[in-house]
Order: structure tokens, then sequence, then C-alpha cells
């Protein structure tokens, strides 16, 4: 046992508790951005951390968690995440009081996702998905005043308790079939007792966490709860929810799939592939109608977890390598996407409305320029960051012998084309007929830093497309190391 | 130096820098994007100068590993395929730049001039490309100019027809994508290494039915982007509705990626493919020719009518590829070229008739020639050279493919003959329309459209460069031939043609010595 190896785990526990704690100590007005601060100096010192533990895999808690470079590189995903939900929140109106718990819980959520990529054991997975589920609950119904608010946190906590129960009812299944909760003993009982794959408890067991990780992925059919979540959160923690949750939930995905049960792989690659055929289909369809940007992005987010679950269905280390690198360059998209999405629902009312967005990129050329960025790489328009991506996945499944999962992708992604290319068209485009919706004021610094640094990241990714390769490789290698 | 990637390099630099200046820096932004477009000319004129007429392979190639594990590279370079594409590219989009310049009205500020440099980047990019996910980055990105392009600047129903032209192209390349990545992968299935260079592809048998599904993954690719019939539904919307300077551009050089691809790609690399998909593409082409003729015959403006022949005249260059044979496929590149400047003289023509007269209909069109005599005189070396007349430089090519296609399959040729004559007759329509008769729809005799100083500017190089094609072909095929051969004797060789018909060994084509990185200097 290594307790240095957990310390990330501490130092995420201790600025969480101390975010939660100084939510409910009075603070003199000078020291009102203490608990973000506190959260942003842990979020950096965690990044830190994670660079020193890079190597070989370290255990803690007998096992319980596994800091390895799977682990690490996913922290780093759900770490940037957090990072950025927090200076998105940055002196946001509608969680104007309520801004110190806003901290606490953006780091709960983040140290549970954590948890999540990190874990060993069903327990702590489990435990992981726990944590950043119940954060978010009450992250989604933060703008008590806002019926739409309240609403999207009451959805989110419904369908998510179904998920989670059928998430315990799959890993009590897997539990009894192999005798085991960890991680490492379940590959390695799958591996020598050769009958246990097509096993009957086994692929049960399969389809359950498949469907509760649908849930928390919003995988096609699971997915009804996104649209109306996403839209109602306020949209820092949608911009969270549409990043930090997916990491964790394709990192639970890899672990449990690429990583654990790789030997009943027959088992369960048709049905990853099947979940990932409907999931690009539909959400890039419903995307098609919608007229308010958060709800299109929330769509958006759904078929891009489609595109994601190729590298699972695929089963390869080469597909998890693809999905990891295509998680960044999602992440990246996404909150450069929202970070435009928040300035201007700063400005104007109902700023999510695409309308609201009309003429913006004349009014603020370089909001237009990093959006169109976002949108252009979503759509997967070379040579992007998005476009890398999609490329790895799709090769990942024709290498796989899954050709037919890339071709509804490059379909899928002809469809996406329609909803992302009407966002630019529209920012470029007139403004709307009253001219006083174009209302400018100071741009906040950090919500900029983000949306410019999502941007940078586009093109980056892209560029330097071969070193980062190298570490997701690194990463993906990680875990299939019993 | 590394000419071919400054060829890139230079106009995205100019677009970038044209990005970042403030609107109403107009002066500037003009003398950027002049002297950017001026660069890359002079830049492509080094290139041709360099350029070894008897070698077969890429040449003067760039070579730098973007992403080595998936054997994706920034490999640019020419050969006798791409070398006139290359200079048809710089020399349309610098008077492009000219032509935007001139009018650059308030809306048309440093944006405009800035995407105009982005396709151009993106053009070049596409023509030099060697390595296929590079090409596929510069078919898919220069999407994104244009249609920023018409979006911003196009007619009443700009909105619309970008979203189509857009939606239309993707469908068709996404498609392509995932034919790129089959074909690398069952290629490193035979040589053991993960490649998507074009010259590391060429010369493995993929075998009878996996090269024509893969070819046909290309296909249709190319098909929507050429325009082959039926997937010419984009173009006439986007020709129309575009800003006229932009579809100059898109006539003259972008129509020219999908018979680009399918000469650099799929006849190479598909030999055993290509046999089996000859007879339907060539069906599709004459298709073309005679339905574009028809169309562009009943055209009620002069955009369309232009555009439809576009259709016609590019099935021609289909025809003259897919039926590989020596002399057709040196006609095909030379109509390339050929195509690529009456296009640009014609819509050049359509723009000054437009602005003078304030319309482009057939109908409301008369009698300019009697303001605008100077005018007519080019107008009329237009006609005639897209009409193919003898002594023209369309006709060159067009004698090259029908000859050609005639040594190899007679009936096509005498379908295809059908577009020359027809094209005569929509040709003629429109210049008489135009031109002669009552004067009609102008108060002025169409003094308006007459030919100025400016107007000549960009007119006059392109008569001068048909002139020079008329009389000297020789010069542009010379360089052409030894790689057109290299291109089709693999699939010669498949499709068994008779040996005196084929230009290079197939061994010499298997065993094609690519120019090795780490021998260069």
């Amino acid at each position: 046992m290594n307790a240095g190896a957990a310390l990330t785990l501490y130092v995420m526990a201790a600025v969480t508790v101390a975010a939660i704690v100084l939510a409910v100590v009075p603070l003199p007005a000078s020291a009102r951005r203490l608990p973000e601060a506190i959260g942003i100096a842990g979020i950096v010192a965690t990044l830190a951390i994670t660079v020193t533990q890079w190597g070989e895999r370290q255990v803690a808690f007998n096992g319980e968690l596994r800091i390895d470079r799977f682990g690490l590189l996913m922290t780093w995903v759900i770490m940037i995440a957090a990072l950025a939900t927090l200076l998105l929140g940055w002196g946001e109106p509608a969680a104007a009081g309520r801004r110190r718990e806003f901290t606490g819980l953006v780091l709960a959520a983040a140290t549970g996702m954590m948890l999540t990529v990190m874990s060993g054991d069903l327990i702590t997975l489990f435990i992981g998905i726990e944590l950043l589920s119940v954060s978010l609950y009450i992250l989604c119904a933060m703008e008590v005043a806002r019926e739409r608010s309240l609403e999207s946190g009451l959805k989110y906590l419904i369908t998510g308790s179904i998920g989670t129960a059928l998430l315990v009812y799959g890993f009590a299944l897997l539990y009894g079939v192999t005798g085991t909760t960890s991680l490492a003993g379940i590959a390695t009982r799958l591996d020598s007792v050769g009958g246990l794959a097509s096993d009957p408890l086994l692929i049960a067991a399969i389809v359950l966490i498949v469907v509760a990780l649908g849930f928390k992925a919003s995988a096609v059919p699971f997915h009804m709860w996104t649209p109306d979540v996403y839209q109602g959160a306020p949209t820092p923690v949608t911009a969270f929810m549409g990043t930090g949750t997916k990491a964790a939930a394709m990192g639970a995905f890899l672990l449990l799939f690429t990583g654990a049960t790789s030997q009943a792989s027959g088992d369960w690659r048709g049905l990853i592939g099947a979940l990932a055929v409907a999931t690009m289909v539909v959400g890039n369809v419903g995307a098609l109608l919608q007229d308010n940007v958060k709800r299109m992005l929330a769509w958006s987010s759904i078929a891009q977890a489609g595109y994601l679950l190729i590298g699972v269905a695929v089963g390869t280390t080469a597909g998890a390598e693809a999905l990891i690198y295509y998680l960044f360059a999602y992440v990246a998209m996404t909150l450069a996407a929202f970070a435009i999405v928040i300035l201007r629902e700063r400005e104007v009312e109902d700023g999510d409305q695409l309308t609201a967005m009309a003429g913006y990129g004349r009014a603020r050329p370089w909001a237009g320029v990093v959006m169109t960025l976002a949108m252009v790489s979503l759509a997967g328009f070379p040579p992007f960051a998005g476009f890398v991506g999609k490329f790895l996945l799709f090769g990942s499944a024709v290498d796989a012998g899954m050709t037919w999962l890339a071709i509804v992708g490059a379909v899928a992604s002809v469809i996406s084309v329609v909803y992302y290319l009407r966002v630019v068209i529209v920012m470029w485009g007139p403004p709307a007929d009253d001219r006083s919706t174009v209302r400018r004021l100071r741009v906040p610094p950090a919500v900029a830093a983000v949306a410019v640094t999502g941007a940078v990241a586009i093109v980056g990714l892209a560029i330097a497309a071969q070193p980062m390769l190298d570490v997701c490789a690194d990463a993906a290698r990680a875990l299939i190391i019993p | 130096m590394p000419w071919v990637s400054l060829l890139i390099l230079v106009p995205l630099a100019a677009a970038v820098v044209l990005g970042v200046l403030p609107a109403r820096e107009r002066r500037a932004a003009r003398g950027v994007a002049l002297i950017g477009s001026l660069a890359t000319l002079a830049i492509s004129i080094i290139v041709v100068a360099l350029f070894d007429r008897d070698m077969a392979v890429m040449q003067q190639v760039d070579h730098l590993d973007w992403i080595p594990a998936a054997g994706v590279s920034w490999d640019v370079g020419v050969d006798g395929i791409s070398l006139w594409l290359v200079l048809l590219t710089t020399v349309i989009f610098t008077l492009g730049t000219i032509a935007a310049c001139q009018r650059l009205p308030e809306r048309r500020g440093p944006a405009f001039l800035a995407l105009i440099m982005l396709a151009q980047a993106a053009l070049l990019g596409l023509f030099t490309a060697g390595d296929l996910i590079l090409f596929y980055v510069f078919w898919e990105f220069m999407l994104i100019p244009f249609a920023l392009l018409i979006w911003n600047w196009g007619g009443d129903d700009r909105r619309g027809t970008g979203m189509i032209f857009v939606v239309y192209t993707m469908a068709g390349s996404l498609l392509m994508l995932v034919a790129i990545i089959a074909t690398a992968l069952t290629a490193m299935d035979a040589t053991g290494e993960l490649s998507f260079l074009i010259r590391d592809m060429q010369g493995v048998a993929f075998g009878e039915a996996t090269s024509t599904l893969l070819l046909a993954g290309f296909l249709i690719a190319f098909a929507i982007k050429i325009p082959l019939w039926p997937f010419h539904g984009w173009l006439p919307r986007a020709y129309s509705q575009a800003p006229i300077v932009v579809t100059i551009l898109l006539a003259a050089v972008m129509s020219k990626a999908g018979v680009y691809g399918l000469l650099r790609i799929g006849v190479p690399v598909f030999p055993e493919g290509i046999g089996n998909l000859l007879i339907p593409v060539a069906i599709l082409a004459l298709i073309g020719i005679v339905y574009g003729s028809l169309l562009a015959w009943r055209a009620p403006t002069m955009r369309l009518l232009v555009g439809y022949s576009s259709v016609a005249h590019l099935g021609f260059i289909v025809l003259g590829i897919i039926v590989i044979d020596r002399m057709a496929a040196q006609g095909a590149v030379l109509q390339m070229i050929n195509h690529g400047i009456v296009a640009a003289a014609a819509f050049a023509v359509v723009m000054m008739i437009s602005r003078g007269t304030g319309t482009g209909d057939m109908d409301r069109l008369g009698g300019l020639a009697k303001g605008a005599p100077r005018l007519a005189v080019a107008f009329l070396f237009v006609t005639m050279a897209a009409l193919a007349l003898p002594g023209s430089n369309a006709f060159v090519g067009e004698f090259f493919i029908l000859g050609g296609v005639f040594d190899q399959y007679a009936w096509m040729a005498v379908i295809a003959m059908l577009g020359v004559i027809y094209a005569a007759v929509y040709m003629l329509r429109m210049y008489q329309g135009t031109m002669n008769g009552p004067v009609r729809g102008v108060t002025d005799d169409g003094r308006a459209a007459e030919m100025g100083a400016r107007d000549a500017i960009i007119l006059v190089p392109l008569i001068l460069m048909m002139v020079w094609i008329a009389l000297w072909p020789g010069s542009l095929v010379g360089a052409t031939r030894a790689s057109t051969d290299l291109a089709l004797a693999p699939a010669q060789v498949a499709e068994g043609r008779p040996v005196e018909q084929i230009g290079v060994l197939p061994a010499r084509a298997a065993m094609t010595p690519a120019t090795d990185p780490a021998e260069r200097p």
C-alpha cells in the first residue's frame, strides 16, 4: 500500500470540504472569491501531482484505487472540465448568492469523476459515480427561483436513480459470476475460466451495466432526460455535465469493458456497437430540430457520445486510444461553445436562443471565430481536432472489422453539418431586427479565457496530434494491464 | 526551398493577416491580398521552372510526419498531372483577387479577401497533396471558405444554397474518408506498414472485388464534386447564387478537384476497380455531356448557361480519364486547364454584362455589341474557345480526348460528338442573344457594359493564355505525358490492353522510386 499514491484524492477531498465549509461560514466581502480560489488551487495542485505520478501503476487502499496512466490522463480531462466550469461560473449572475456552494459541489462532482476513472474495484467505481451524480442533481437545481432549473434537477434525479439501481444490479451479477469485485480480478477470472464468456448471468450483468452507463453517458435510448436537463440547468453546470460527466462515463465504460471484461468482448461488442449507432443517428437527427443553442448542444452531446462509444465498441486499445484523444478534443470544442453561449446569455434575455446569436459574429468577431472553430470542428471538418478524433475512431472501427460503424458515423456526421453550420450562418449573418438586442458588455476575462483556450486547443490538438496520441496510447495500454 | 509547401503557406499567411485586419482597413487589405496572390503566383512559376518534364513521379516533394502512428504526413509535391493545375489556380486566383479588389464594396472588407486566400490555399494543397489524409483535409477544408463566401455575399437565396452546397458535398466526402481508411488498412495487410501516401498504395494488389468497392467509395465524392450526372443538383444554385467572383473560382478551379482526384487516386490506385466501373462511369459522363448541353441550350440566365455547359465539359474530361487511353488522358489534363481558362473568361464576361446592364437574364438582353464593341470582340473569342472551334485551345483538348475515346470505344466517341455540336448551339445562342439583334434591356446601347481597362486586366491575360495553348499545346502536354502514362499503366495492364498502347512498363509502375525523405538534403 502506498499512501502517497492517493495524494490527488486527499487534495481534492480537502479542497472540497474546505469549499463546502466556507460556504456556510460568513465571509467578509473581500474574501467572497475564496472558495473558488481554493478550488482552482486544488485543481491546479491535482494536475501537478498527476504529472509527477505519470508512470507505472501504483495502487492504494488494497487495489481499490489504481493510479495508472489511464486514470491520470482521464483525471486531466475531468480536472480541465472542472477548472473551466469554475471559470465559466465566475461572476455568473444566476448563481449569485449561492456561488460558494456551487464551487463546493463542482469540486465534489469532480472528485467523484476522478474516483470513477481511477477505480480498481466495482465498489470504488460505484461510489465515484454516485458522488458525481448526487452533486450534479443539486447543481442542476441550483437556480431555485427558476422553474426550469428545478424541473431539470428533478428529472435528472429520477432518471439518474434508475441508472444507479441498474448499475448496482449489474455489478451484483458481475460479482456473482466472477466471485470478485476487483477489476483486475474479474479480468483474471474471465481469462482463466474460458467457459465464463457467454454465460447467461454474465450477459445479464453486461446488459444491465451498459444500460446504466448509457444513462450516465446519455446514450440512446437512455437519453430522454438530456435535452431538458441541459437546457434547464445553469449553463456552466450544463457545460460541466456535457464534458466531465461524459468523460467519467466513458472512463467507466473503458474500465469495465475494454479493461475488465475484454475476454468476453464477443458478448458486448455488438451490443455497444448497436448503442453507438442508435446514439449517433438519433442524436444528430434530434439536434436538427432545435432552436435553442443549449438544447442543440445537448442533442449534439448525445450524438458525440455515439462517436465516443465507437471507441468502446471496437474493444481494442486502438479504440480506447482514439476515444481518449477525442475526449480531449470534445471537451475543448464543447467548452469553447458553451463559453460563447454564456457570454451571450449574460448580455441578453434568452441569450441561449439561436436567434440571439444573430449577427453576434459581426458584433464580436473573436467570439464568432471561436464559435465557428468549435462548430466546424464538432462537425468533423479537417484539419481540426474533431476531425483527427473522428478519423482515429472510424479508423479503429474499420481496423476491428466493424466498418459499418464507421459508415454510420460518416453518414451521421453529414447530418450534423446542418445544425452545426446553422449556428455559424446565423452568427455571421445580419443582426436580428431589433438592433438593441446586440448589447455589448465588458467580456468577463475568465469566460474569454476558457473560450480562447478551447479554440487554441482545437487547433493545437490537431497540429500536435502525435505527441498527444503517444500519451493516449500509454493510457490505453494501462487499461489492459491486469 | 520548400517551394511547394510555400505555395500553400503563403496564401494561408495572407488569409491570417487579412483575418486580423480591422474591417475599415480596406486599402491595407487590398495590398495584402494582391501581394499574397502575386507572391503565390511567383512561387508557382518557380515550381514550373524547376519542374523536370521527364520525371513521372511526384517531384519537389516536401515530407514531414504529422501523425506517424496513424501513418499521416504532410507530403506535398507536383507531377505532370498537377503542375498546370497549380499554375491555373494561382493565375485564376490572382485575377479573381484583382477583380475583387477593383470593386471592393463596403461590405467586402478584408474578410472577403481572407476567405478567397483560404480557398486558394486549400485548392493548392489539394492539387499538391501526396498523402490521402492530407488530400482529404484540403478537400473538405475548401468547403468552409466557399460556403462562407456564398452565405455572406451571395444572392437572395444564399442561405439555402450554401447549406445545400455543403451538405451535398460532405455527403460524398465523408464516405470517401471511410474509403480512405479502409484503403490504407487493406494496403497495410499487403505491405505491413500503415501509410496514407498515395505512392505507397500504387502497386498494392487489392483484389478485384475490394478494389471496386473502395473505388466506389471515392467515386461518390468525386462525382458530386465534378459534378457527374445525376449528382449535379448543387451546381446550378451555387453558381447562380454565389458572388460572381466566387462563381469564377468555383467553375474555373474548384470544379477540377473531382476530375483531378479521379486521375490522381482513382485510376492509379484501383486499376482493377477501374476496369469494372469503366462502362458505368462513362455512361454517366455521356449522359452528363448530352444533358448538360441541353440544359445549357434552354438556360434562362447567362450564369446557368455557363454553369450547365460546365457539366457537359467536365463530362468530356471524365470520359477522357475513364477510358484509360494515353492520348485521351493527356487531352483530359489539357482540357482541365482549358476549361478553367474558358470558364473563368466566360463568367468574367457574364460579370461585365450583368454589371453594365443590371441583369443576367437571356430574355432581357440583346444588341449590346452596338455600345460595347470591345467586349463583343473579347466575348466572341471566348465563345469560339468554348465551342472548341478548330484552332482554339479547347479544340486541341477535345480532339485528344475524342481521338483517344474513339480508339477504345467508338460508340462513346459518337455520343460525345453530340456535345461538341450542342456546344456550338448554346454558346452561339448566348453570344447572339446578348450581343446581336435589337438592343434590349438597356437604355445606353450597352455602353455601361463596355470593357474598360479594369476589365481588360482580367480578360486579356485569359485570352492570351487561350492563344498560347492553341498555338503551342505541346508545351503543356509534353510535361504531363510521363505522369499520365504512369498513372494509366496499371489499369491498362489490368484491362488487358495491347502492349503498344501502354506507355510505361507496369513493373516500373509498381516499384515507383518514391522520393525518400531521408535522402533529401
